[in-house]
């Protein structure tokens, strides 16, 4: 797992679980916004309240990874890729917490649609498949991390641009819908909130690809220069 | 000592014993260096050997027998076979260990084998596929870390192993497992993985089933319970009274039909496999025939097409049910003056019974639900006519168990043709 050789094994071990808890938040998250995406595509406004509550667990949960991370460097100095390690998983935390909120967004958008009794089903396809690609790049982005795979990382980082292609495509429609008939102003403008979410879940889900990069690798693939993105 | 060692040391006292007299009696410097001779004839010798075994000893290979000279010879041989012996060991237990993975592999369920750090040792492929893991890259990862569920992790880490964890697949959302824990070896643990999709639909089909029979059983029972209270608080008159209680012995005999029909059920679900009587067709279709014509009483034209060969083999009692069950469906849904053709042709391929009605027939769309247990087209309509909701899984059940399929052709406002086709191994007569 790390190259190099520490003596003292204690300190590996704090390592290791460090990783463990980060991966355990992710899984958190992951379940998270796979609930929301059920809740959104059968209407289940009864499990959005435990994904408000769950959100809780979420944030508790970064800020002990974050303060294991500040003793840790204190405490031990790290160097190297111990630290880089060490610093990358105090971003991807940030980022999964922030995804977490993503998805009570989702549910709360949810809840607001199916409470004013109306139904997201003409456009619930579109948004449903761009969630569960994000969902997907998120979970393959914390399988990269526990595995420490850039190959799997850069994957993520290219299936972004699909998410975003497609989120704005069903932003196209629902604006189309809206002219047309403006009295689904109000349920498009709560679909355009969760298709948004769901868009900024992806975005997440590529910066912790990018930090497992960062972690793996030692450079920065955060902006990179023009010619490069072409 | 053994007997090389013996002999080497004696050549070299004999060496001396050459060489003194030689010394004595020549001349002392002929004597040493005739002792000197001899004893370095004798560390070249020595030496060549060693250089051998040096030589092999750096890529012990065993295609290139080790061979020695002299008091070498034994003790290269010695080694020799012992470092083939040691090598034929090591092939049959790494075939051992191949035949015990591959025995791993051919498991259906996933295994996954865990050590006191819930960290992954061996899985197979089953639960690589189930988990999402690949063994070659995540040996050594603590599982948690990959199957991240908190219902998985909270399950791991509880310790509390009396209860396999059902989990919805991450990975693939269809499938439904079950994750059996057993601890073995002090603090390890194997992971036993079933996917237990199919069984987890049989039990809401199930649930759905009990839902159904307290609906269907509930109606006739508001029925009756209103009845009796408005008897009970109200003052009727005579004739008031007869038609309530007409409509209550009406609701009690439907009760009392579903029930039986449902033993019937259960009954032929948990029953031996059918006798093996042989069982008369031309009498048996005389029988449904007057049958009908009883349920229809004259308002149907029933025809009964057959050639009178071959006669089927199974329980009587059961074919007679599954037979009656779509004749007096033929009748119910056959508007009157219609007709109801009755036929059967044998051969040595085989049988078939069908029963063929001019009724209001069935939307295709029901067709491959109609045998489930109170599946029902127009829940109205199939009450009026009497229905329990239960005959055609009746018939379906007696007839998968004579190995007989149900073939339903339909024309919705045109009619509808109930077969049942039997193999040739129920058939006798030809």
């Amino acid at each position: 797992m790390n190259d190099s050789q520490h003596l003292s094994s204690q300190f590996d071990e704090d390592l290791s679980r460090l990783r463990s808890s980060v991966l355990q938040m992710g899984g958190l998250v992951e379940t998270q916004i796979s609930a929301a995406i059920d809740a959104y595509s059968r209407g289940e406004v009864a499990s959005v309240k435990h994904i408000v509550e769950t959100d809780r667990n979420v944030n508790d949960l970064e800020i002990a990874i974050d303060d294991d991370c500040a003793h840790l460097i204190a405490k031990r100095q790290p160097a190297a890729s111990d630290l880089r390690l060490v610093f990358g998983i105090s971003k991807i935390v940030t980022d999964l917490e922030r995804a977490g909120d993503e998805a009570k967004k989702i549910a709360k958008g949810v809840r607001r649609i199916y409470e004013a009794g109306q139904m997201p089903s003409q456009y619930g396809i579109g948004v449903r498949h761009i969630a569960e690609a994000a969902l997907g790049m998120l979970r393959q982005a914390l399988d990269a991390f526990a595995r420490l795979d850039t190959e799997l990382a850069v994957k993520v980082i290219q299936a972004d641009v699909d998410v975003d292609t497609e989120f704005k495509s069903i932003m196209r429609q629902l604006i189309t819908h809206m002219m047309e008939d403006p009295r689904t102003i109000t349920t498009s403008i709560d679909i355009i909130w969760i298709a948004r979410a769901v868009e900024r879940i992806g975005d997440h889900a590529k910066n912790v690809a990018e930090h497992v990069v960062f972690i793996v690798e030692g450079r920065d693939i955060r902006h990179p220069p023009k010619e490069a993105k072409a | 000592m053994s007997a090389p060692l013996i002999r080497a040391l004696l050549l070299a006292l004999l060496t001396a014993f050459v060489a003194w007299p030689v010394g004595h009696f020549v001349a002392p410097w002929a004597g040493w260096t005739l002792f000197s001779v001899g004893l370095g004839l004798q560390m070249v010798f020595h030496f060549r050997n060693f250089a051998r075994l040096e030589r092999w000893s750096r890529a012990p290979v065993v295609d290139s027998s080790l061979e020695g000279e002299g008091a070498w010879d034994g003790v290269f041989g010695r080694l020799y076979r012992h470092e083939k012996d040691l090598r034929a060991q090591i092939a049959r237990r790494d075939e051992e260990i191949a035949m015990l993975i591959a025995a791993g592999q051919a498991l259906t369920d996933g295994v996954v084998l865990l050590d006191q750090q819930n960290q992954i040792v061996y899985c197979n492929t089953t639960a690589e596929m189930q988990l999402g893991l690949v063994i070659g890259t995540d040996r050594g990862q603590p599982i948690v870390n990959l199957v991240r569920q908190p219902e998985f992790v909270a399950y791991l880490q509880g310790g509390d192993f009396a209860r396999p964890l059902t989990l919805r697949s991450e990975r693939n959302e269809e499938r439904v497992l079950s994750i059996h824990v057993v601890p073995y070896a002090g603090n390890r643990r194997l992971m036993q993985i079933k996917d237990v999709t199919q069984s987890d639909r049989l039990d809401r089909t199930r649930r759905d089933f009990v839902a159904n029979v307290s609906h269907e059983l509930r109606t006739p029972l508001t029925v009756l319970a209103g009845f009796l209270e408005t008897l009970q608080e109200i003052e009727v008159d005579h004739d008031e009274q007869a038609r309530y209680l007409a409509l209550m012995s009406e609701q009690s005999q439907r009760m009392e039909s579903i029930v039986q029909d449902l033993l019937t059920l259960s009954s032929i679900e948990s029953a031996p496999p059918p006798a093996n009587d042989t069982v008369d067709m031309a009498s048996l279709i005389d029988k449904l025939r007057r049958d009908a014509e009883a349920l229809s009483g004259g308002r149907h034209n029933i025809v009964v097409e057959t050639d009178g060969q071959g006669d089927l083999r199974g329980a009587e009692p059961e074919l007679v049910s599954a037979f009656g069950n779509l004749i007096s469906n033929a009748v119910r849904y056959t508007p009157a003056g219609g007709t109801i053709r009755i036929s059967w042709h044998a051969s040595a391929q085989g049988a078939e019974f069908a029963v063929q009605d001019t009724g209001i027939g069935i939307d295709p769309k029901h067709l491959p639900r109609l045998t489930e247990r109170f599946y029902r087209i127009d829940r109205g309509r199939s009450r009026d006519a009497g229905g329990t909701g239960l005959g055609l899984a009746i018939v379906k059940h007696s007839l998968n168990r004579h190995q007989a399929q149900l073939e339903i052709r339909s024309v919705l406002g045109q009619g509808s043709r109930f077969a049942a086709r039997f193999p040739a191994s129920r058939v006798v007569g030809f």
